[in-house]
């Protein structure tokens, strides 16, 4: 890969991937701005702007010169040890559902605290297994497993009808690479890469189908990669018309990776009316786990996102990836999977 | 000095450490200096605070907005305190045809918040999804529309600004001795804005693309001459040359265009009867000037040929990492002459050169690639732009149509105006700004007993060149 100093010399100091960061969006600072943070490696500063990052990339969506700003700035992002123990624990959900389970005993830490205002304790499952092998695997993603089993279960229920499926539950290796951990990162996706053997993956948080469509420009490894609207459209699946009024949040690497369009299309095809809200690719506040690590940054993003959904006049939110659903949920609005809305 | 800016806006909004380089520069790449600070008042009396703080204690400063200037007017040539204005950005009132916003709200976000579908604002730089209004205003920037609509200046229409004595004044809206006209396009160098409210235009009821290719230069001048003579002003006409289409069908905004020597853009609105009636007269004048008319099929071709043209500068990358984007002002009849001797002077420096710019009123757009890296080879691009820019003004034209002075043509102030201009110029800079504290060493070239610091050659070029 081409060193991130390199890459900078790409960027024409245009600024206008400004407006499209959330984090410039509510601090206004060039700090804590994309061209601010190229700058930063470009001089070789250790600037704090390389940690505000909430590495939803839409500034690449903005960027006219087509500078690899997610490429830029993952090697300069420092991991730390409460980092890696949760890497370690969404690489492995049953361990994460345990530890989560746990953590209400353990609310004197700040981010125990902060994590208990997204995640009630009864929420928590033990993700869902089958021992069936399978033509096409079912990839849950990590926090999606273990919160909304219900959702991975209502899925697994519909795709069963078709197809035969095999579960893997883990983690695609997005938190890794947007902590800097890319080695981390792309042994993760060798891994999958051995247990999908060129299979289909179906994923249900749709950053992580996105994430997996890069790992060929990141690491070099090919994943059959499907987010599950784009499944259901690509394979022209039959789907129930729901008759109720949504609006729908774009995930910022689903937006990136056009996975959006195929979102769209499967919520119109089942006749739902939506009632579109301001910016729906608008980062929603969560940052994988930005919003434990930088909480005040994350509520002054989860404020801005909740007046954009609140111009929808819609009170449930079509979200096809987990943290956005929990960070958009404590906005006070319901939300709901594609695969929530199959069964009604 | 730190502690006292952090007492007037809060700790967290003083940058004093490495950090504060990443204002070295806006949107002019040449010239990178780093300011001693950075501060970013969260409101008008911080500002006002800051202000009188800065000139009591005779502190140089100046005021940026989202730092997208062409021409290096926020740039920090003489070590002064940066004021970033980007946190005033709210929309204060909506009133008719008349809104009210803070300098630092994007262009784009007044059109997109706009809860009259009806109403528009008009001046639409190519930066306009980023650049600020205060910014907009300093620069008096154009855009494509300004053939029927005009630049900022035309949709300013009262102003609150804050002068270096710490008095704010509301200026404008009366017909007499109107003063809003010297803050549009001072650069940032008369007083700080606070507030501005601006002119909102009915939307047209019809608009109407064409696209017309030449297989010459000439013929292409000639047709945007015979445009206006036919009793049609356009809302848009904009030229790209053969070097900008090549670009643009190389990168990501390829649009299809039709491969020829040179095409216009074609924005007729109004009236369904009107515009029908002015595409007939364009399309009349096309072809006697033996060009082809193309009509877009569709909304989509329509946008993509629109989305190709915003994206010709960045696709200049196509030829260099770097570009200077010049933008001097010229009668639209040497439009042919001027661009032929933009190519004479690409094989002159070796240095690749394309057209794409705003006919409609005549500011050229010539980009003069170079490698920012290479100190000679940047010198000799300010050298090819110096030649350019003085055969505009030979020809009649104005140094700057829309991106103002800066540091990066005030050496051609004392080419296009007469010492007595400059000296009225200077009284007026003192009238408003006696200790030379705002924003020094821009705009106008300073007078003999007064000091511009130079960091380097780049620098020294810039300021002095070969005039």
């Amino acid at each position: 890969m081409i060193s991130s100093l390199k890459l900078t010399e790409m960027c024409t100091h245009c600024g206008f991937c400004l407006e499209t960061c959330p984090t410039y969006v509510v601090t206004r600072n060039e700090v804590h701005s994309p061209r601010g943070r190229i700058e930063a490696v470009r001089l070789g500063i250790n600037s704090v702007g390389f940690e505000t990052c909430m590495y939803c990339r839409l500034c690449e969506t903005a960027c006219p010169a087509g500078v690899k700003y997610g490429q830029i700035i993952t090697p300069v992002r420092k991991s730390s040890t409460k980092k890696t123990l949760m890497e370690k624990m969404l690489e492995n959900p049953k361990l994460l559902s345990k530890s989560l389970k746990l953590l209400d005993k353990v609310s004197s830490y700040p981010e125990v605290e902060r994590f208990m205002k997204f995640i009630k304790p009864n929420e928590i499952s033990e993700p869902l297994e089958t021992n069936d092998e399978g033509d096409i695997i079912l990839f849950p993603g990590c926090i999606e497993s273990v919160i909304f089993r219900r959702t991975v279960e209502k899925a697994y229920k519909f795709l069963s009808k078709n197809y035969k499926i095999k579960i893997i539950n883990g983690c695609c290796g997005l938190a890794h690479i947007s902590n800097g951990n890319h080695e981390g990162a792309r042994k993760l996706a060798m891994k999958l890469a051995e247990k999908v053997k060129g299979k289909k993956v179906i994923t249900l948080q749709s950053n992580c189908a996105a994430f997996m469509k890069e790992y060929k420009e990141w690491f070099g490894i090919e994943i059959n990669s499907n987010d599950f609207a784009e499944f259901l459209i690509k394979e022209g699946i039959e789907l129930p018309k729901v008759s109720d009024t949504f609006t729908i949040h774009y995930p910022c690497h689903a937006y990136r990776q056009k996975l959006t369009t195929h979102i769209r299309n499967a919520v119109e095809k089942m006749g739902v009316k939506i009632s579109e809200m301001e910016d729906p690719h608008f980062e929603c506040g969560a940052g994988g786990d930005y919003w434990i690590s930088h909480p005040k940054l994350s509520d002054m993003v989860i404020n801005v996102k909740k007046e954009k959904i609140a111009k929808s006049k819609a009170k449930k939110v079509i979200v096809t990836n987990s943290v956005c659903a929990l960070a958009i949920r404590s906005m006070g609005y319901d939300v709901y999977h594609i695969a929530d809305l199959l069964d009604t | 000095m730190i502690e006292k800016l952090a007492e007037i806006v809060g700790e967290e909004w003083v940058i004093s450490s490495d950090e504060a380089k990443l204002y070295s520069y806006p949107a002019f790449i040449p010239l990178k200096i780093e300011p001693p600070l950075v501060v970013l008042p969260g409101s008008e009396e911080e500002v006002i605070s800051l202000v009188n703080f800065l000139n009591e204690n005779n502190i140089k400063y100046l005021v940026r907005g989202s730092g997208t200037s062409l021409s290096g007017a926020t740039t920090p040539t003489q070590g002064e305190v940066i004021i970033s204005l980007t946190r005033l950005n709210r929309i204060y009132s909506l009133d008719n045809f008349e809104i009210t916003v803070g300098p630092g709200l994007a262009n784009f976000l007044i059109n997109k918040t706009l809860s009259n579908p009806n109403l528009f604002y008009a001046p639409d730089p190519s930066s306009y999804v980023v650049s600020s209004i205060g910014g907009n205003i300093s620069h008096d920037s154009g855009g494509m529309h300004t053939p029927k609509y005009g630049t900022t200046f035309d949709s300013v229409i009262k102003l609150r600004v804050l002068l270096s004595d710490g008095k704010v004044e509301e200026i404008g809206g009366n017909n007499f001795f109107d003063p809003t006209s010297i803050f549009v396009g001072a650069e940032g160098t008369l007083g700080v804005i606070l507030r501005a409210t601006l002119r909102l235009f009915p939307k047209p009821e019809v608009s109407k693309t064409l696209l017309a290719a030449f297989n010459s230069i000439d013929n292409a001048g000639k047709a945007v001459v015979s445009v206006y003579k036919s009793g049609v002003t356009p809302a848009a006409m904009e030229f790209l040359d053969k070097n900008s289409i090549i670009a643009i069908e190389n990168t990501q905004y390829k649009a299809n265009y039709p491969m020829a020597e040179a095409i216009l853009l074609i924005e007729l609105d109004g009236y369904s009867a009107n515009v029908e009636e002015e595409e007939a007269r364009v399309v009349k004048v096309v072809r006697e000037n033996n060009g082809e008319v193309f009509i877009p099929k569709d909304d989509e071709e329509k946008n993509r040929w629109w989305w190709g043209r915003k994206g010709a500068f960045p696709s200049f990358a196509y030829y260099s990492p770097a570009y200077l984007t010049l933008d001097a002002n010229v009668p639209r009849s040497t439009l042919p002459t001027m661009l032929r001797f933009t190519y004479e002077i690409s094989k002159k420096y070796g240095l690749p050169v394309a057209n794409s710019f705003h006919a409609g009123d005549g500011t050229l757009h010539p980009l003069i690639g170079f490698d920012p890296k290479n100190v000679d080879e940047t010198i000799n691009a300010i050298k090819a732009a110096e030649e350019i820019t003085k055969l505009a003004i030979k020809l009649g034209g104005v140094p700057s149509g829309e991106h103002g002075i800066g540091i990066e043509k005030i050496k051609f102030m004392k080419l296009y105006y007469s010492e007595d201009d400059l000296t009225l110029m200077r009284r007026l800079k003192t009238v408003f700004d006696s200790k030379r504290l705002l924003n020094p060493c821009k705009l106008v070239p300073p007078a003999k007993n007064e000091i511009c610091n130079t960091v380097n050659r780049v620098h020294t070029y810039l300021l002095e060149g070969d005039i």
